[in-house]
């Protein structure tokens, strides 16, 4: 039998968290959640999961942050990053290029509020991407 | 006694060399000076907030300061500070010290290390009022300093708007994304009064985000923007795709659009969602104003150096008052009714076509009576534009003779 497949989800607004893990429960996924980029690098250091959900504005270390750190890092290269968010993608690609020279290495882009189906058609896809 | 005819004349110096003291003449400017201050500020230091009793007027020697203005909305959401605009040197921050009630009106907070001249205002007010003459001089050089940060306030609000859009749009997405999880089974069996209440509150919420998003993209809506997408499209694409995102409303009320296009849509160069978002926005509105069971008409042609692409419907019209403001921010005709909107459509879709240096203009359609039966709207597109590519290239190093 194979393992279950681990979700990170992190977002600092907990009506979103309630509902996007609603949605993701209806699966057999592992899921864990963080409030804030912060606990989110914590959470990853303690074990790395299949797919990382990130929201972008959030208190302590935003989501901007997150991948920055994430992406000079080797441990999590094969992670595939969902973002899930109220931004604007073209707007947050412009800033994350400004800010760091790079562009946005993520495998999905996701403005909220995203349909169930479609969040979990995306999810099943990037549990399979491979770097 | 020397000595401090000299730093007197140091302090008028700066004050002569300020955008609000220049005019005055050596005696005023030495009698200002002796109730003159040097002030200095480290980075990030807050100079005076908001609301404060204005006691001094600050002309920036060397540094930065930066006008700001708090932002709360609701008593959840983080307070930012907007940036309203920057004092550089020889610039003046803290007006409110000449202006009754003498309370700043923003905040004032140094961005780089700075030193200042601190004018008392006490003294100055007093000084002014026993010299008319430079009284005089002083009120018209603010007048006209107030005069600029007026006209920027434009941008300002824009920059409100966008923050507060945002600040809007974050419980409206928990919101959102709780009924689609109910909607979709994901919290229990739904009867189906439930879900057609609940399926009503998807489309009151999404027309309300849409209309945010309206608000955001006015903010983000600069020229240079809109230039830096420009890129080869077929034009005739992106009518279709309008004529798509405008079915279903168009169904909703049995509207018949026709579609009369040139013989062959020819390639152009503009900003294709752009362009798209102009198209669908005049469809919608055409939609939106004409009774059910109407027609609506899209049409496109080539005109010498433009394309023309119009959109015509059989509403009521635009009241001949209201015409030439109906491509302003905010504006919305005195009988749109219920209609929803924030009025930002049409001005969004003028701002797009001033980036192609196009144009979109409206008139009224009227019968022999003079009886207004519908509105027509027409877009010009030059044709003579060029992608960011092209722009490069047009400016390439010319090569030398021996190539």
């Amino acid at each position: 039998m194979q393992e279950q497949p681990s979700i990170l989800i992190v977002d600092d607004d907990p009506d979103i968290l309630d509902g996007i893990l609603m949605i993701l429960e209806s699966k057999d996924y592992e899921l864990r959640i963080a409030r804030d980029g912060v606990q989110c690098l914590e959470v990853l250091s303690e074990e790395v999961p299949d797919l990382l959900i990130l929201d972008l504005l959030m208190p302590r270390m935003d989501g901007w942050g997150v991948i920055r750190e994430v992406r000079n890092d080797s441990r999590y290269a094969n992670m595939p990053i969902m973002i899930l968010t109220t931004v604007i993608e073209d707007a947050s690609r412009r800033r994350y290029e400004l800010e760091t020279g790079h562009s946005m290495d993520i495998q999905a882009y996701t403005e909220k509020p995203a349909k169930p189906a479609e969040l979990l058609s995306q999810v099943e896809k990037l549990l399979l991407w491979k770097k | 006694m020397e000595k401090i005819n000299n730093s007197l004349s140091v302090v008028a110096d700066r004050l002569r060399n300020s955008e609000v003291f220049f005019n005055l003449p050596d005696k005023d400017l030495l009698e200002i000076a002796k109730f003159c201050q040097e002030e200095v500020y480290q980075d990030g230091q807050t100079v005076f907030v908001e609301g404060d009793p204005a006691y001094k007027l600050l002309v920036v020697e060397r540094g930065k300061l930066a006008i700001e203005k708090k932002i709360q909305l609701g008593r959840h959401s983080t307070p930012r500070n907007a940036t309203i605009a920057y004092v550089n040197p020889n610039q003046v921050a803290g007006f409110s010290a000449i202006a009754l009630p003498h309370n700043h009106s923003g905040t004032i907070t140094a961005v780089e290390p700075t030193r200042v001249c601190a004018v008392d205002g006490m003294k100055l007010r007093e000084y002014l009022d026993s010299h008319p003459d430079a009284g005089y001089q002083v009120i018209s050089a603010i007048t006209s300093l107030v005069r600029g940060r007026y006209q920027s306030a434009t941008n300002t609000l824009t920059y409100f708007l966008s923050i507060v859009s945002h600040e809007l749009r974050t419980p409206l997405a928990a919101v959102e994304n709780y009924l689609q999880t109910i909607l979709g089974g994901f919290a229990g069996e739904l009867n189906k009064k439930q879900e057609r209440m609940l399926k009503r509150c998807v489309i009151r919420v999404t027309d309300l985000s849409g209309l945010i998003s309206d608000v955001v993209d006015l903010a983000r809506m600069r020229p240079e923007q809109i230039q830096a997408d420009f890129e080869w499209f077929d034009p005739g694409e992106v009518g279709h795709e309008s004529i798509e995102d405008t079915r279903l409303a168009a169904a909703e009320k049995n509207i018949q659009i026709h579609i009369q296009p040139p013989a062959k849509f020819k390639p152009i160069v503009g900003g294709r969602r752009r362009m798209r978002q102009v198209f669908t926005n005049l469809l919608n509105n055409a939609i939106k104003f004409s009774p059910p069971n109407a027609n609506v008409y899209f049409r496109a042609r080539y005109e010498e150096d433009q394309l023309i692409f119009e959109v015509e419907d059989t509403g009521h019209g635009i009241p001949p008052e209201d015409l030439e403001y109906i491509f302003t921010d905010f504006f919305r005709a005195s009988n749109v009714g219920d209609s929803p909107g924030a009025g930002l459509g049409l001005s969004i879709a003028k701002k797009i076509m001033d980036a192609h240096h196009g144009d979109i203009v409206v008139k009224n359609l009227t019968d022999d009576d003079g009886k207004i039966i519908g509105s027509l709207f027409s877009v010009h597109i030059p044709l003579n534009l060029s992608t960011p590519e092209m722009r490069r290239n047009e400016w390439m190093p010319i090569k030398s003779n021996k190539d």
